[in-house]
């Protein structure tokens, strides 16, 4: 598990893929990309997320669930998670999850599982970065 | 006994530091109350709490130099 200064980017994902290709007895990986919204709250658009995170915390849940999903799909041999902490602009990436696997059956279910205890379980908090008015928005476009 | 409580994401906010050391604390239910008396806006907000680490559902049993959190809804992802 690393916790990252702003957006897991493609340079990250890329390293993280070539990183697996180390390993002859990887058949598949499931990978997951978390990417931020732009969601309309309030009236306003979410610009970016603010991420932060109870580190110490962080890292003790993550091991916790690496243990769950090697334990329950016996054909898991390595789960790579990659989260931002820090600002992350809308459309820009925040989350990345790789299983890799043996044979390629548990790949997509290990990976689902992983990032619903992501979700669920690590102490990463969020504040949303607004944009301006959107009227204003609007002109500016 | 001495314990620290650190506050994360919006509840830092909420009590204007990320961390307070709280002393001469005689048990779990007593630092709650320090904690509601000093921040009284913290009870309008969502949290759940940990301590070393770990999310508590009980009244845990505080030991001098425990890490006390105070954590929003996660939103990991």
């Amino acid at each position: 598990m690393h916790l990252i200064q702003g957006p897991v980017t493609t340079s990250v994902i890329s390293e993280a893929v070539a990183k697996g290709g180390e390993n002859n007895d990887y058949g598949a990986h499931s990978l997951f990309l978390g990417q931020v919204r732009r969601d309309l709250i309030g009236g306003k658009y979410v610009k970016a997320i603010e991420y932060s995170a109870y580190e110490e915390m962080v890292i003790m849940e993550a091991d916790k669930i690496n243990k769950t999903i090697l334990s329950e799909f016996g054909d898991v041999k390595a789960i790579e998670i990659i989260h931002s902490k820090g600002r992350v602009r809308a459309g820009e990436i925040s989350l990345l999850v790789m299983v890799s696997v043996g044979d390629h059956d548990q790949a997509s279910k290990a990976c689902a599982k992983t990032v619903e205890l992501i979700r669920e379980k690590l102490p990463i908090l969020k504040k949303e970065i607004f944009e301006d008015d959107p009227k204003q928005l609007v002109q500016d476009e | 006994m001495e314990i620290s409580v650190q506050f994360f994401g919006v509840l830092a906010e909420v009590t204007g530091t990320d961390r307070k050391h709280f002393r001469g604390i005689k048990s779990y239910s007593d630092l709650k109350h320090r904690i509601e008396d000093d921040f009284p806006e913290i009870v309008n907000y969502n949290f759940r709490i940990a301590v070393n680490n770990k999310i508590i559902n009980d009244d845990p049993l505080l030991r001098q130099d425990d890490e006390v959190a105070y954590l929003p809804p996660f939103a990991g992802g």
